[in-house]
């Protein structure tokens, strides 16, 4: 079922890990360029700024493939346009086969391509159904699978995970009340199950390249657990798809519950990300914890949002001062000693764009003064600054 | 951690590609099983103070009427002046090279009294305008007092913030989310004054090489001067004037291209490159396309759609080898 040669996978495995112990100091470089000459290597991208501009190169090269396509095809008109996705992902099919034989493997073109083809499909189908949104769902959950199973690709496993969501909430839909009803439920179980399946799918793992998409899958399943049950989610679901108008002084149903879901559910990550040495769930958690906050003030106003920001940071300060005096002598296991193989510091580097894009001054007739421009938010910023 | 690792290590180890005993020391390691909170932790001692100093700054906005000036001001010279007092007794006095606190606090407590400066002078201004009308100046002292700190105490992220106050000390918002934003069209002596801001910031980075003046700052000055040059000189190339003026900014995107394309090689940034190719092949399409929006086209469109996959593949090849270039220079 794999594109790609096993070998080059198994071999792509241990130049990471020659990678990282180099990084880690255990091996010198010399040494590290010469297991690079001795296995052979897949083209791929490790930068993920040259990967985005292969992935736009990518997408422009496809596009006017298509659009080059077109120009033969109008001369069918009515026809042309009911078969023209078919066509279209056809092509990123033919293009992702293309581009898996000369080797590429998370380069960027061929996530263009096969990102493409998974869309086109989705579109085939919406043109030839009128928008039937749960069978799109179902073709495009399979066409991800699929295209994941042939080359090993994590972004559309991540869309088929989407497309899987769709395809419960769209199915539930089918039935009526009841089913709209139910749909957080029905959600958590599902989102239960597949985590304990996919954990111990890891555990009993021989391939270490299905490793990464497991594990993805196995996040996946957690926030979608999380926010199945969250109040705020559940709320403005129900408004949005029972038309409930919930009147003040009233509730939605089980709303005690689910109070009670989005407070508990983040401590139990952080405790467990904390006992399993579990880093994605630990950041799972974090946001999680945020996400509950968020949710508690946007129906309750406990504290004006500057008191609220100014004790956040207070108490967060606390938080980290203790836990930085508790753990900094710590020499094993839980520590603030920076990790020589696995450390997260592209985060760190990040800290500069942050703090450009929140404090950064401008220009105006009223320049420094405006606080108002201090808003907490643009956390999103982060991302690549590249290496030093 | 998870199991492919270590069969990864033993596999090289197999493989004779590490020796016996690196391959020992790295099973202790691992067997420590360690599990770092350094980088969450700095991450919340960092958002801490954001998060505070933004409270701060909507507190004093929102209470502008009620609490007593002096009071806010007094209270936030306090608390600038213990955040300082503890930065300069814990720090090593200025160094020209790159140095480090001992503890990791420092890092965070110098950017607080910094942020927190700058609202002070901002609200001061704003309530007794100690500097009148002249708000240039208003700007520019916090500027000039974040480029003190982030030389003193060695501070990227107040480095920062003190090249947006020069900007905007020059009527430029370079904030990330902003940059593109700037009026350039409607605005040419907006674009000169990027572009010779950008100039200096480059001149600036050269000084500091010569001297050995802290030259860890020079990758973020010379990020800041390749986007303020590159987005002023694209906006002007898109310019409709047909007084010619779009060539000579056509000519300063090729220059600073082209000086990036060196000083990246020698400071062996991917992400200097990387965007320097991006402007130089978006500059160069918008060159092409004014070229060929002389000529009349209106016959053979057809011939230019079959084209656009050539090109396509053209450019794919040609920035896979400019990139493949790029990295076996800087692996040398």
């Amino acid at each position: 079922m794999i594109a790609h040669d096993k070998q080059l996978l198994d071999d792509l495995a241990l130049l990471e890990e020659a990678n990282s112990l180099q990084n880690a100091g255990f091996i010198s470089k010399e040494q590290k360029d010469l297991i690079k000459k001795q296995l052979p290597d897949f083209k791929n991208q490790k930068y993920i700024l040259v990967r985005l501009g292969f992935f736009l190169l990518g997408s422009f090269l496809y596009g006017s493939i298509c659009g080059a396509i077109s120009i033969v095809g109008m001369v069918g008109d009515e026809l042309y346009f009911k078969i023209c996705c078919y066509i279209f992902a056809g092509v990123g099919f033919a293009g992702a086969e293309f581009l898996a034989n000369q080797k590429y493997y998370g380069h960027g073109l061929d996530d263009a391509f096969i990102l493409g083809a998974i869309l086109n499909v989705g579109f085939a189908i919406g043109i030839t159904t009128d928008g039937y949104e749960l069978i799109i769902a179902i073709f495009m959950a399979i066409a991800a699978f699929v295209m994941y199973r042939r080359y090993l690709h994590l972004p559309s496993l991540l869309v088929f995970c989407l497309a899987s969501c769709a395809v419960l909430f769209y199915g539930l839909f089918e039935f009526g009340e009841i089913g709209k009803t139910i749909l957080p439920f029905a959600a958590m179980i599902s989102a239960a199950g597949f985590y304990f399946s996919t954990k111990k799918s890891i555990h009993s793992l021989t391939e270490s390249y299905y490793y990464n998409g497991l594990l993805l899958a196995n996040s996946f399943c957690l926030i979608l657990f999380y926010l199945s049950c969250n109040y705020l989610v559940v709320r403005e679901l129900s408004i949005m798809l029972l038309g409930n108008e919930i009147l003040p002084g009233t509730d939605i149903p089980f709303a005690y519950f689910f109070y009670a879901f989005t407070l508990i559910v983040p401590i139990i990550y952080l405790v467990q990300a904390l006992k399993t040495k579990d880093r994605i769930m630990l950041w799972i958690s974090f946001l999680a914890i945020g996400f509950s906050i968020y949710t508690i003030r946007f129906y309750h106003s406990v504290l004006p949002i500057e008191v609220a920001l100014t004790l956040g940071g207070v108490v967060l300060f606390a938080i980290a001062y203790f836990s930085i005096k508790k753990l900094k002598e710590k020499e094993r296991g839980l520590t603030f000693k920076p990790d020589r193989i696995n450390h997260s510091n592209a985060l760190l580097n990040a800290e500069a764009l942050i703090v450009a894009s929140t404090f950064g001054m401008k220009p105006g007739v009223k320049p420094e003064s405006s606080p108002m421009e201090f808003g907490g938010g643009g956390y999103s910023g982060g991302g690549s600054e590249g290496n030093f | 951690m998870n199991k492919f690792d270590d069969q990864a290590t033993q596999s090289l180890l197999d493989k004779n590609l590490i020796t016996e005993n690196q391959y020992q020391e790295i099973k202790a390691y691992r067997n420590l099983n360690i599990f770092s909170l350094n980088a969450e932790l700095k991450l919340f001692l960092y958002l801490s103070v954001l998060l505070f100093t933004s409270g701060i700054g909507i507190l004093i906005y929102e209470n502008i009427d009620t609490i007593g000036h002096i009071a806010i001001l007094s209270i936030l010279l306090i608390v600038i002046a213990v955040c300082f007092y503890y930065c300069f007794k814990k720090s090593k006095g200025f160094q020209k090279t790159e140095t480090v606190f001992e503890s990791p606090f420092l890092e965070y407590l110098v950017l607080a009294a910094n942020i927190l400066t700058c609202i002070f002078i901002g609200y001061l201004q704003f309530q007794y305008k100690p500097f009148g009308t002249n708000y240039d100046l208003a700007t520019l002292i916090p500027t000039l007092i974040s480029f003190f700190c982030a030389y003193y105490f060695d501070n990227k992220s107040v480095l920062t913030i003190a090249i947006t106050g020069l900007a905007a000390y020059i009527g430029l918002s370079v904030t990330p989310q902003d940059l593109l934003h700037n009026d350039f069209y409607s605005n040419e002596t907006l674009s000169y004054s990027a572009i010779i801001l950008g100039g200096l910031l480059i001149l600036w980075t050269i000084y500091s090489s010569r001297t050995n003046l802290k030259t860890h700052f020079n990758f973020i000055y010379l990020t800041f001067a390749l986007h303020l040059i590159s987005i002023a000189s694209i906006s002007n190339l898109t310019d409709s004037d047909y007084d010619g003026i779009w060539m000579l900014f056509g000519l300063v995107l090729a220059a600073s291209s082209y000086y990036f394309y060196k000083v990246s090689h020698e400071t062996k940034a991917m992400s200097l490159y990387v965007f320097m190719i991006i402007y130089a092949y978006i500059g160069l399409n918008i060159f092409f396309f004014r070229i060929l929006d002389l000529v009349d086209f209106s016959g053979i469109w057809e011939l230019f759609v079959f084209m656009l996959p050539v090109y396509f593949i053209g450019s794919i090849v040609l920035f896979i080898k400019l990139i493949k270039n790029f990295h076996k220079e800087i692996t040398e």
